[in-house]
């Protein structure tokens, strides 16, 4: 009878055992060990705390290029990043900066709908997140399926924009903030690069307001880095920002303050800030940032 | 006889185990549903998860803390998503450097609204609060989303 039960109940206790639990709770991302030498164990300036308030959308593949795609800008392949050396990025330093650039590409031909090229990206990008250990966040085999069959192109923005974060959380959470901080960094140089090549090709006002206003952006950001600056490859990344940081002593940006209102619309609740924020950005100083950005991504993508 | 008693005991821990997480509502399903309830209108930018503790008595109630960089001329939208697994109800305030510009919970009429609009014309640094209505334990979402250029 005993033998009967153990027989019974052995291969369900198996199974129970085995099961996957495909949901993720709140602390998925604890459910992984922390990896490899990869672990920033160097002396921070600014706490790890303090790294996770200032890190969250710095830069973001998704608003510029829907800026480029709102003024009227046609879509271009030319200005992408080439995936065709993703071999090349073999450190991790390479992975994560490969990382971001990629990410921007990506959020680039998402939001003009352009599904063609875009499995050649999610592959770059499988094989870099898997060199850096955070692939098993990013959902290749769907978002594979939903370029392939070219459907649901919402839900390819949305899963790819949520697999990134996932990714930069669970660095961030397990003390490699500093990678975190080179796909942000990826990103953001992309997207300026974008910007660039566009303006180059169809000057706009509004893009080159928005050049302008990353004076803001970048000091975030070099603040971020600047945390990590005794590594040498960190140094020599801070330092091509840096000459862009000094161009940008001749953007001036001056506010005027405002009273927010909040007023329902529909029945949403919308709130107006009603500040003013004017940015002063000569054309001289306008095409030396640009000029500047661009030699700084070649030199990126060319490590 | 006793091995029985062992394996009946490990196969009870492990199916109780594993109902209970079947049950509880996980962050992506909050993530996802959160994002329905922006809209399809909304892009998904961010997703900020909040489980905060009961307040303890006479303290101030516990309040998550994140901040974003938001860019001028941009329309976004906050959603803020309570797990059904606990009692607390959310609520998120967006602050600039120095003060309060909106929240999703007016004291004044009582009423919460899953959404806020954030037409944005400084680009900067914005600190997003959230606590739970009277310090009661609870799990959220707040999901930052791109709307439009205005």
């Amino acid at each position: 009878m005993s033998k009967r039960l153990i027989y019974i109940l052995l291969p369900l206790l198996i199974f129970a055992a085995c099961r996957s639990d495909k949901s993720k709770d709140m602390n998925f991302s604890k459910e992984f060990e922390v990896p490899d030498s990869v672990i920033y164990e160097g002396d921070l300036e600014i706490s790890e705390q303090a790294i996770d308030e200032i890190v969250q959308n710095i830069s973001s593949p998704v608003e510029i290029a829907a800026l480029i795609k709102a003024v009227g800008v046609p879509y271009s392949k030319d200005y992408l990043a080439t995936t065709d050396y993703v071999d090349n990025y073999n450190t991790s330093f390479k992975q994560a900066l490969g990382l971001g650039i990629f990410g921007a590409d990506l959020g680039y031909q998402n939001m003009y709908n352009k599904t063609g090229g875009v499995i050649d990206y999610i592959s770059a990008i499988k094989t870099l997140a898997d060199g850096i250990r955070v692939g098993q966040f990013f959902d290749f085999t769907t978002l594979k399926r939903l370029a392939t069959n070219n459907q649901n192109l919402d839900s390819l923005m949305y899963i790819s924009v949520q697999n990134f974060n996932q990714m930069d959380r669970y660095l961030r959470e397990n003390n490699r903030s500093n990678l975190s901080s080179l796909i942000v960094a990826g990103v953001w140089i992309e997207s300026m690069y974008l910007l660039s090549e566009v303006i180059k090709e169809s000057p706009n006002a509004e893009l080159s307001e928005k050049i302008g206003e990353q004076k803001i952006i970048l000091s975030n950001l070099m603040l971020l880095l600047k945390n990590y600056e005794r590594d040498p490859k960190f140094k020599e990344l801070i330092d091509q920002l840096a000459e862009i940081q000094e161009l940008y002593k001749d953007v001036t940006i001056t506010y005027e303050k405002g009273e927010p209102e909040a007023v329902e619309e529909n029945g949403m609740l919308v709130i107006k800030q009603n500040d003013k924020q004017y940015i002063e950005i000569s054309n001289e100083t306008l095409f030396k940032i640009m000029e500047k950005t661009v030699e700084v991504r070649n030199n990126v993508i060319q490590l | 006889m006793r091995n029985v008693y062992i394996i009946f005991t490990l196969f009870a821990i492990l199916i109780l185990g594993n109902s209970n997480k079947l049950l509880a509502q996980s962050g992506q399903e909050l993530i996802d549903i959160c994002n329905m309830v922006a809209g399809e209108d909304a892009t998904y930018l961010k997703d900020f998860q909040i489980k905060l503790e009961a307040a303890k008595p006479g303290e101030e109630p516990p309040v998550a803390r994140h901040s974003v960089v938001l860019s001028k001329n941009t329309k976004y939208r906050f959603s803020i998503c309570n797990s059904k697994d606990f009692a607390g109800e959310a609520i998120l305030q967006i602050y600039d450097n120095n003060r309060l510009l909106g929240t999703t919970y007016i004291v004044a009429t009582g009423k919460s609204y899953p959404s806020v609009d954030f037409k944005c014309t400084q680009t900067g640094v914005y600190h997003i609060w959230v606590n739970f209505k009277e310090g009661e334990q609870g799990l959220a979402v707040a999901l930052l989303s791109f709307v439009e250029r205005f």
